[in-house]
Formats: C-alpha cells, structure tokens, sequence
C-alpha cells in the first residue's frame, strides 16, 4: 500500500486501464527514443571527429597566402620560385619564434598523377626531409626513406593499389594535368616503396598521408623545382599551452616585414571550432526532428488524460463532495500523467541505450563513444523531456477535473 | 447544548439561470435545525428539495439570504474553508452510495480520515466504525461493486462518520435498497441521532419521514408545511 491515498487511486486507474495507458506511453517511449538516438549519435560524431583532429592538436600549420602548388613540367627550374611559398628567410624566422619549443618540418606538396604496372592512380605527394617523418607519422610496414628514389605510401592508397614494400610506382613530373603517355617516359620518374605508413583518419595538419606518396625534399625539388619554396611549415609544439604565444610570435617575426609575402598561420583548434559548431547545428536539427515525435506523443497522452476524466466524473463528484480540495484532485490527475511518463520514459531509456547503440554502430561504425558521458548523457536528458512533456499533457485534465461543479458531476451518471 | 441553531436558513433563495428563463428552486426559505434534530425534508419533485440539501451540505451557496453552519456564514468562506467544513462537520449519505470503486470497503471508510489528518489511519477508527455498521473484516477487504445495496450504504454510513460529523445529510438513503435493508439503515440512523448526531433526510417515502421529529414539506422552494 502506497503512503499516498491520491497516487494510489492513480496507479489504480492506470491498472485498470492498462492497454489504454500502455498504449499512450508508446508514444513517449518513440520521442525519448529519437532524442536519445539523434542526441548520441550527433555527440558521437563530434567525439569522433574532436578525437581525431586532436591527434595533431599540437600542430600549427603555416601556408603563404597564395600557395603555388608547382609549375608542371618545369624540372628542377627554379624561375617561379620567386612568386609564392614560404622562403628559406621565413623558414628560418619561424625556427627562431618556435626556439626550443617545438619541432619545425618544412613540407613540398603537390598533387599528381602516377602509375604501377597497370593502375594509374592519382594523390598528393609530399616532399621532406626523411628525419621529419617519424616526427608525426608512423611506418608500420617497412623503413624510413634512406636514398634518393625511395617513397612512403599511406595505408589506404596502398591497400587500394594493391602496392606493397618492394613495389615499383612511376610518378609524373607534371603537378597536375592529364595523364602522361609511355611515350613521355622521359617525364616520369620511377620510386621504389620502402615503408607504409599507418593510417592518421582525419586530421588537422594539412597532411593527407592515408591516400598520399612521401618522398625526400631533395627528389621533389629535382622532379617539380621550387627548391627553398615551401608549400607548408608544420610546427610541432611541445606544449599545446604554448601554441598562441608561438603563433604570436611567428606572426609578428614574419608578416611584419613588409617585403615578403605573408604566411597565414592556423590550428587544430580554429578548425575543430568550426567543425564542433557545424556538428552542434546537426545534433539540434536531429533533435528537433525527435522532438516532433514527443509532440505527437504528448497529444496521445492528453487525449488518454481527458478520457480518464470524462469516465470518471462521477468519482470526481464524491470525492469533491466528501472534502477533497481541488488540489487534491488535480494531484491526483498529475499522478496519473506521471506514472504514465514514468512507463514511457523508462521504456524509452532502456530502448535507446538497445537502439541508439545500433544506430551508432551502423552510422559511425565504431561504439568506442557510445558509453562515454557526453554521448549517454542523452538517455537520461530523453527520458526527462518524455516525463516533463507527459506531467505538462495532463495539465489541462488535471485542471478540468479539479475545477468541475461536484454537484453537475454527482449528476454525471 | 448552545441556543444558537446547528444549522440557520435567513431568507435563503437560490435561482438558476437559464436559457428559457430564471427558475427560482428555492424560495426566501428561512429555517432554524438546532443539534440533535431529526428532520425529514418532503415534497414533490421539483420542489427544491435537491437544492436545499445542497445549500445545507455547503456544495452551493445562496443567491441570496444568509446561510449559518455551526455559525460559519458560508458565503462569506473561502473554497477551501468550505471543503474543510464540508469534511469535518458534515457526513453525507447519498440514495445511490457513492462510493468510490477504485478503492476498498475499509479505504473508502478511512477516505475521510486521510483528508482530514493528510495519514492514513493506524488508531483502529476505520475498523471500528466498520464493525459498528455491520461490516465485518473480510466483507472490508472487497471494493464497492463486490458489495450487496445495503451493505454498501453501510459502508457509505460508516464513511459519513469517520470524522465525527455533527450533521448527517441523508438523501433518499433507503431509495435503492429492500424494505428490510431499509428498515435496518432507518435504525442505524435512529440509533445515531440517539447518540447526539444531527439527522436531515430527504425523502419521498412517508414511512421514512415518520421516524423523523420534525418534518418540513417543501412545494415550489417555500416551506409549505412544517410539522
């Protein structure tokens, strides 16, 4: 027996019309669920992403502001050397702002075509010193470039060339442009693969290693030129507290000389605000749509409500006419609407950690977030909107009977 | 014993409006009920008897008149002080019981007791105004739609004085029960008035009204006839 006289008549009521409010609380169940799954799902996203990007949270990346992606076909010219890319006097100013507080790796980068045996493929190709590499990439197959025509691929052009260690692939001299025939051998330069490189997922760093070739600086500058004329600086900060003091001073060591071409500086955390707001918008649009779903489910519910009260006018009657007050019988009817959201929202809770583990699964392809708080904060968050929409459906009936004329209402019959 | 009426009616009327017209169901009624009084209140339907047994168990207010109920002017209370009066001072028994089927024998009689003291009831008051109607512990147990007529009225006796109300409304309590059933509930309330318990029934039943002291016949909402 329940302490309460008025929730115990309520939990009766529900008894008795079991199917009826079960059938009612499906509809919350269904709203809790879309909140609960969209929330997740959005947050697992973000987690994902944040997850990855601050993999290279450490790295500031610097660009000139027009970046020259390398003249095709020049050979090791250097005549276009003068017209972008960062310089060896910037690269200098920049090792002097980082000092002791980090590691500076001067990148080349172009996108070209290339060819093994019979598969023509096409990616970026990155040109650095070999001893940068194990600085921010890993070789899980293979070694590090020791001579001149040797290269790293990433995993995944790898896989989907089907190359491995050993291989053979012949790159075109040309940064971009249709590809080049047997004919124009004399433009293709020929690379043997010594090491694969793991896969880094998305990142921040402006390097695309998964699906690009490594080669030293000394072979990309006698292939596409531009000797001294970085495509990017990669600064590795020690300690990420540090990063806008160095990006302060880089800016103002650089782009205060008037007589050189500016740099832009940027990093992990510009671009994960942006991708974090993007993802924030995306959550709130799926959680809005789930929100429709509490909407519909909140209507049932107050129907189910008023029909409660419609067949019990006569009871509403006595018991008004024997001394309840109004406040007693519309707690009553709150009673009602709450053990109905509580039916709902534990149904619910419980579906869409079963539910929304799956749709994670199948969305993301990963459940490494799923438990993590910011993601199963959106069970408890569901469950709470379905119970707080439930009580506010049975706001009206619960008024409505409590305001009926109990002599109107011992007529009811 | 205090001269000052249990119960006083100054000119009381109550007129309804409605769409064809207003309808006066009770007249400038004035009347006096002092405690301990067994009053029948007769008459031909639509008379006023329904209205004024609403007046008297504060489920109405005049439209004009004063209304005295154990010497609170019930037009001048709140809602509430209306309900809380309702619940302490007045037990009301209705032709058709009323009581409430989600609850049992036992908790429709403790009903009041919960209002009244917000607990449920552990003084064994429930149990023994059970017993004292006849209900026995096992018949407690079963919700009303289990219970014969006459053993719901007693349920519904016992719920009327749980609270120790100084008036019983009793309105046509013999109407839907047996003449023996009937008899057996006039002598229940007999047996109350007996004990110290005001007593107003409504009635259209001479035989009924004769166990009543005084009995007031109402005819178009004036007191017709008072003997």
């Amino acid at each position: 027996m329940i302490g309460d006289i008025f929730l115990e008549l309520s939990v009766r009521s529900v008894k008795l019309n079991f199917t009826r409010s079960l059938l009612a609380s499906i509809g919350i169940v269904i709203g809790v669920v879309a909140i609960s799954t969209m929330g997740m799902l959005g947050t697992n996203m973000a987690l994902q992403v944040e997850d990855q990007l601050s993999a290279s949270a450490n790295t500031i990346v610097i660009t000139a502001d027009a970046i020259r992606m390398g003249p095709p076909g020049m050979g090791s010219s250097s005549s276009s050397s003068s017209s972008s890319g960062i310089s060896k006097t910037q690269l200098n100013k920049i090792k002097t702002a980082v000092g002791e507080n980090g590691t500076v790796i001067p990148l080349y980068s172009t996108t070209t075509q290339f060819t093994s045996g019979n598969i023509q493929g096409r990616g970026t190709i990155y040109g650095m010193n070999p001893a940068d590499v194990n600085e921010f990439l890993t070789i899980g197959n293979g070694t590090n470039i020791a001579g001149m025509n040797q290269a790293l691929i990433g995993l995944t052009l790898a896989e989907s060339m089907g190359l491995d260690v050993g291989d053979r692939i012949k790159i075109s001299s040309a940064s971009e442009g249709p590809p080049t025939n047997a004919s124009s051998s004399s433009s293709r330069a020929t690379v043997t693969i010594v090491g694969i490189v793991d896969p880094r997922g998305t990142t921040s760093d402006s390097v695309s290693s998964d699906n690009g070739i490594i080669v030293s600086k000394e072979w990309y500058t006698a292939q596409y030129g531009g000797k001294d004329q970085y495509t990017q600086v990669n600064v590795l900060v020690d300690d990420t507290d540090m990063i806008s003091e160095i990006e302060e001073e880089i800016n103002t060591l650089v782009n205060t000389d008037k007589k050189t071409q500016s740099i832009r500086i940027s990093d992990a955390s510009s671009q994960l605000d942006t991708i974090s707001e993007t993802l924030s918008t995306l959550t709130l649009f799926c959680l809005a749509i789930g929100g429709i779903s509490l909407v519909v489910a909140a209507v049932s519910i107050f129907n189910v409500m008023m029909m409660s009260v419609n067949e019990r006018v006569q009871e509403i009657g006595i018991l008004l006419s024997i001394g309840t007050e109004t406040g007693e019988v519309r707690r009553m009817f709150l009673y009602e609407a709450f053990i109905l959201g509580i039916l709902g929202a534990g149904m619910g809770g419980l579906m869409s950690i079963v539910i929304g583990y799956s749709v994670v699964d199948a969305m993301i392809g990963t459940t490494e977030y799923f438990f993590m708080p910011a993601s199963i904060f959106y069970v408890p968050v569901g469950m709470c909107v379905g119970l707080v929409v439930c009580v506010l459906s049975g706001v009206y009936p619960a008024w409505r009977a409590s305001n009926m004329d109990p002599i109107d209402a011992l007529r009811s019959d | 014993m205090s001269d000052t009426p249990l119960i006083r009616l100054v000119d009381v009327t109550k007129t309804y409006h409605l769409e064809s017209g207003d309808f006066v169901a009770l007249d400038c009624v004035s009347l006096d009920i002092r405690e301990n009084d067994f009053v029948a209140i007769m008459g031909p339907s639509g008379s006023g008897k329904s209205t004024m047994m609403n007046q008297l168990g504060i489920l109405d207010v005049p439209t004009s008149g004063n209304l005295y109920i154990d010497g609170n002017d019930v037009a001048k209370m709140s809602n509430v002080e209306r309900t809380h009066l309702r619940r302490d001072t007045i037990g009301y028994i209705f032709q058709k019981f009323y009581l409430i089927p989600l609850l049992s024998a036992y908790e429709n009689v403790e009903y009041p007791l919960i209002l009244k003291n917000k607990t449920r009831d552990t003084t064994g008051r429930t149990s023994a105004m059970l017993d004292a109607v006849g209900i026995d512990r096992e018949k407690s147990e079963h919700r009303p739609n289990q219970l014969s007529g006459g053993q719901q009225q007693r349920v519904a006796i016992a719920r009327a004085l749980v609270n120790d109300p100084k008036i019983l409304l009793c309105d046509e309590p013999t109407g839907n029960l047996d003449r023996k059933t009937g008899y057996q509930i006039m002598e229940i309330l007999c047996n109350l008035q007996r004990e110290g318990k005001t007593v107003i029934l409504v009635t259209h039943d001479p035989k009924v009204a004769e166990y009543a002291e005084r009995t007031i016949r109402l005819e178009d909402g004036r007191i017709a006839e008072e003997t």
